[in-house]
């Protein structure tokens, strides 16, 4: 708020700035020049002065006001021109030289480059000193030429990043010209950022202008300027001293008003997240990564849960979750419900596979079982169950030493996992040594074990190696080595094989299996891909917005869905044996908007056999089998007295 | 009829990792790829990150030159056809839908465009393709006023082929063109892409790294590793029986409800540096069937089974191997 109070008060005094300068002919009450003889040096009216010279006078008679206006049309004018001129060169040439690259570009740089170097107020002195006449034209000549290389850099560097953007290269296969290219794709997106560099440079050139007329440099009479004013006050500082302070603050407050729109100007291009704020309300939903790519669940209240485990013993199970939800509110003052009511379990030594696509909140799920949520994300219900603790309930402090010591987490992208100024034996030591209580040498051995594990033939080598040395697969086995390493009880892998190729993929999900085989850990494994889930897991949760459509046993959900989304997924994963000539299930429509509210079943507008129930009432998990679940009206009239608790 | 693309021998290398006072390595992206495209079908281009594949087919649409071979396109070198009839002959759809359209523009102004570079309609005409266009893909005619942002992932590659069918090419490329949407959406593409190949009789290049999204829409498959295609014929065949023991292994890496608790094979490491690409077949440290001649002699592609085309020493003789992967 306060930025953009800032904003308006900078943006109001430059209206008024500009204003002034326009109607000056109108508004200022004598001619600059105008001199009375009769009243020289007149106090201004605070100082015992009359109301004809508001001002006062200078040492010529002149009225202060009427020049002060003056001041500020020339002032106005000469900074705006030469800010138009810079402006101008500086985005045709940037935009050359970033596009084109090559000897145009070296040509413009190095020409900047040499400018630079040089000093430009001297220059200026020397070249307005071989007038004697100077008039508006000339100033905007000298000042607004060398302007051009402070947009031309930034341009360029924009210029070049969006050069080989998709969009641009589709242009050029679609037989687009250069020029085409330049002007049509390249320019659109590259000038939103000349507002804010314009604004800077015109305060610097408000600053430059009052600076070369005060040296004496600037124009000549009658053209009057603040910079003038200011030199002629001096000389009669101890009589008058008002009339150097008159100009010198109009150029201040002329500065600090542009600074105060540049500064509002910047909140809006690039929003800041205010780190002394902790209230949510005021971030929008954009600024919740990492779960903002799975933040698209229709706001309603929170579903009843299902409880898909009844033959598991309560001792077999590791982790319970319960109707857990998850809300994302968003900047508008609604709340998005991201994750609505889901209910799973994890027993000990098993793998329970999350499958979902984008939007279903399977990541958002892993992320609040963790207390990872990032803000303004948070957990409106439910519990999560782990061995005997809840872990939505428990301080931050206990919180810490489950995390990552009990439950470990691979996460998609392995490189951004690790810290890349590190080597990978390093960080593997530093974790084991954070959660188990061994010295390094220990440590030590157990790295070149488990790294033997996940299939590194030269432990030691590896070890001394950073991330980005090594590839996506290689750096994603060494974070199941580290994981390995700390034995964890529970490991949460969040799409763990996404980034990586296929054949790297199954290393990586043959070590997974290892790790639960040799060492007992359960996994909770999230991914897009049926297939993956399908091969590794024992049991399978499968999501769409936000919630548990069908869970259960792999081999038998996965062999007969129920759920007509389920069906749907398996059916939409083409298979190579069909060939083309059978046409692909594919659902149709789109995911949910987050947007939109439903009281429905949120499959319902993709779903082939929805009825008229669907669209008006959330189905109700029912009971497929004793461990298998489904949420879907289909099967709730033969089964509704049977199965509804 | 000649084929409707031929490709011989066609190389592109990139120096990389040059700096001050030191020489950058060569990478060898494409690596001497010859193949020939007949009018109406669909050839699957598959590998994993890094083989060349996506640099092959930026090749064709003059987004990059080879160094040295032959690109023939209806029978003439490229290099003697002019840009602009090539351009209306060859499209390509990208991968991304989110970076491949410009954010500024309408999508009736994306889809414009082509048309209007070309000169090929104006005015009322103009207008009246482009609605087409955009009904050929199954958008609702609403999206043509709205910009990029507002649409979703799959809408937007809808706007993708839209664009690239506007200048009614015979050879559609789609580089990657479903990897990027949801499970759901990618069959809704597939689809459409299936349809408009046999309502434009289209002939379409599928590249992507997928064996399973690639052997639905393909007739013909061709597999590349560090730059070679190392194995191409038709998709029943290759899949039902593959040859090179990468085929092998990518299609025995493609994890599957019905592959559960089967042991698979399982190619050990990780693809080799292209920097620095191993002697001999460019499998070799990976293959589990390499013998002393894989690591001395680098295969030639031969003809082995009539349509067969493959790059192994032992294509055939690999009988004995490992030929119960599936």
């Amino acid at each position: 708020m306060l930025r953009r109070k800032a904003a308006i008060v900078g943006l109001g005094g430059i209206g008024l700035l500009v204003f002034v300068a326009v109607t000056a002919p109108w508004i200022a009450p004598y001619e600059p020049a105008a001199q009375d003889l009769a009243n020289v040096l007149a106090p201004p009216v605070w100082d015992g002065g009359d109301w004809a010279y508001p001002l006062g006078t200078d040492a010529l008679g002149r009225d202060v006001l009427s020049r002060m206006i003056y001041g500020a049309r020339s002032s106005v004018l000469i900074s705006a021109c030469a800010m138009l001129i810079g402006a101008t060169l500086g985005l045709v040439t940037g935009l050359i030289a970033g596009f084109f690259g090559g000897l145009a570009d070296t040509l413009i740089m190095r020409l900047g480059d040499v400018q630079l170097a040089l000093p430009f107020i001297l220059i200026a002195i020397v070249i307005l000193g071989m007038m004697t006449e100077r008039s508006p034209v000339h100033l905007i000549v000298v000042l607004g030429i060398p302007a051009w290389i402070v947009y031309a850099r930034v341009v360029r560097a924009r210029t070049l990043a969006e050069r080989e953007q998709d969009y641009v290269r589709a242009a050029e296969t679609i037989g687009a010209r250069p020029l085409r290219r330049m002007l049509r794709y390249v320019l659109p997106q590259v000038r939103s950022v000349m507002p804010a560099i314009a604004l800077i440079d015109l305060s610097h050139l408000v600053v430059m202008e009052s600076t070369l007329s005060f040296l004496g440099f600037g124009l000549t009479s009658p053209h009057v300027s603040w910079g003038q004013i200011l030199a002629d006050g001096r000389q009669n500082m101890v009589v008058s001293p008002w009339l150097p302070v008159l100009p010198g603050v109009a150029i201040m407050l002329t500065v600090l008003c542009i600074n105060l729109a540049v500064e509002g100007m910047r909140a809006q291009v690039e929003p800041r997240r205010r780190w002394w704020s902790t209230r949510w309300r005021r971030l929008g939903p954009r600024e919740t990564q990492p779960g903002a790519s799975a933040l698209s669940a229709t706001s309603a209240g929170p579903a009843t849960a299902s409880t898909p485990s009844a033959v598991s013993v309560p001792g077999d199970v590791l982790l319970d979750v319960r109707g857990l939800c998850v809300e994302f509110p968003a900047a508008d003052g609604r709340v998005v419900q991201a994750v609505r009511g889901v209910s799973f379990t994890v027993g000990r030594g098993k793998i329970l596979g999350i499958v979902g696509e984008s939007g279903s909140g399977k990541s958002v799920t892993s992320y609040a079982l963790l207390r990872l949520l990032s803000a303004p994300g948070r957990v409106s219900a439910g519990s999560a169950v782990f061995d005997g603790v809840d872990l939505l309930g428990v301080p931050e402090r206990s919180m810490r030493r489950i995390r990552g010591r009990r439950i470990g987490m691979i996460f998609q992208n392995p490189v951004g996992s690790l810290n890349p100024v590190l080597t990978v034996g390093y960080q593997m030591v530093e974790a084991i040594r954070t959660h188990r209580d061994i010295d390094r040498r220990t440590a030590v051995e157990i790295s070149d074990r488990v790294f033997r594990d996940v299939g590194f033939a030269d432990p030691a080598h590896v070890m001394k190696q950073y991330p980005f040395r090594l590839s996506g697969g290689q750096n994603q086995r060494v974070m199941i080595a580290m994981t390995m390493a700390i034995e964890p009880e529970l490991l949460l892998a969040d799409e763990p094989t996404t980034a990586l190729d296929v054949t790297t993929q199954a290393q990586v999900l043959d070590q997974l299996r290892r790790v639960r085989d040799e060492h007992g850990t359960s996994i909770v494994i999230i991914s897009h891909d049926i297939g993956l889930i399908g091969e590794i897991s024992d049991d399978v949760v499968v999501m769409y917005a936000g919630e548990v459509c069908e869970s259960g046993p792999t081999e038998q959900v996965l062999r007969e869905p129920r759920h007509p989304y389920t069906q749907a997924l398996l059916e939409s994963v083409p298979r190579p044996e069909t060939g083309v000539t059978s046409l692909l299930r594919s659902i149709p429509g789109e995911l949910p908007d987050p947007a939109q509210e439903s009281t429905g079943c949120p499959f319902a507008p993709r779903c082939t056999s929805a009825m008229d129930v669907c669209r008006t009432h959330r189905p109700q998990p029912l009971t497929v089998s004793p461990a298998w679940t489904a949420a879907c009206h289909l099967y709730t009239e033969e089964r509704t007295e049977a199965t509804r608790r | 009829m000649t084929p409707i693309l031929e490709l011989d021998d066609v190389r592109k290398h990139y120096s990389v990792g040059g700096g001050f006072a030191r020489r950058g390595a060569s990478v060898r992206a494409v690596d001497g790829v010859s193949l020939r495209l007949e009018r109406g079908e669909t050839l699957g281009l598959v590998g994993e990150s890094g083989c060349g594949k996506s640099t092959l087919a930026r090749t064709l649409v003059l987004l990059e030159k080879p160094d040295s071979g032959e690109v023939r396109f209806d029978g003439r070198p490229v290099s003697v056809t002019d840009a602009a009839t090539l351009r209306r002959g060859v499209q390509i759809v990208f991968q991304d839908p989110y970076t491949s359209l410009p954010p500024h523009m309408k999508v009736r102004r994306i889809i414009a465009e082509p048309l209007m570079i070309h000169r090929i309609a104006s005015g009322a005409e103009l207008r009246a393709r482009v609605d087409g266009l955009i009904a050929d893909v199954g958008l609702p005619a609403a999206v043509a006023d709205k910009l990029p942002g507002q649409l979703s992932g799959g809408q937007r590659q809808r706007v993708s082929i839209a664009r690239a069918l506007a200048l009614e090419p015979s050879l559609l490329i789609a580089d990657e063109s479903v990897s990027a949407l949801d499970v759901s959406v990618q069959a809704q593409i597939l689809n459409l892409l299936n349809g408009l190949r046999e309502r434009h009789g289209l002939t379409l290049l599928f590249v992507s790294h997928d064996i399973g999204v690639v052997t639905y829409v393909s007739q013909r498959i061709a597999v590349m590793y560090l730059g070679k295609i190392v194995e191409m014929g038709p998709a029943a065949d290759v899949y039902g029986q593959p040859m090179h023991p990468y085929t092998r292994a990518l299609m025995a890496a493609v994890p599957s409800l019905e592959r559960r608790g089967r042991e698979r094979i399982v190619v050990r490491g990780d693809p080799p540096d292209p920097k620095h690409p191993p002697p001999g077949c460019a499998f070799h440290p990976r293959c589990p069937m390499a013998q002393d001649l894989c690591r001395a002699e680098s295969p030639p592609v031969l003809e082995w089974l009539p349509g067969r085309h493959v790059a192994c020493h032992f294509a055939l003789g690999g009988e004995s191997y490992g030929r119960s992967t599936e």
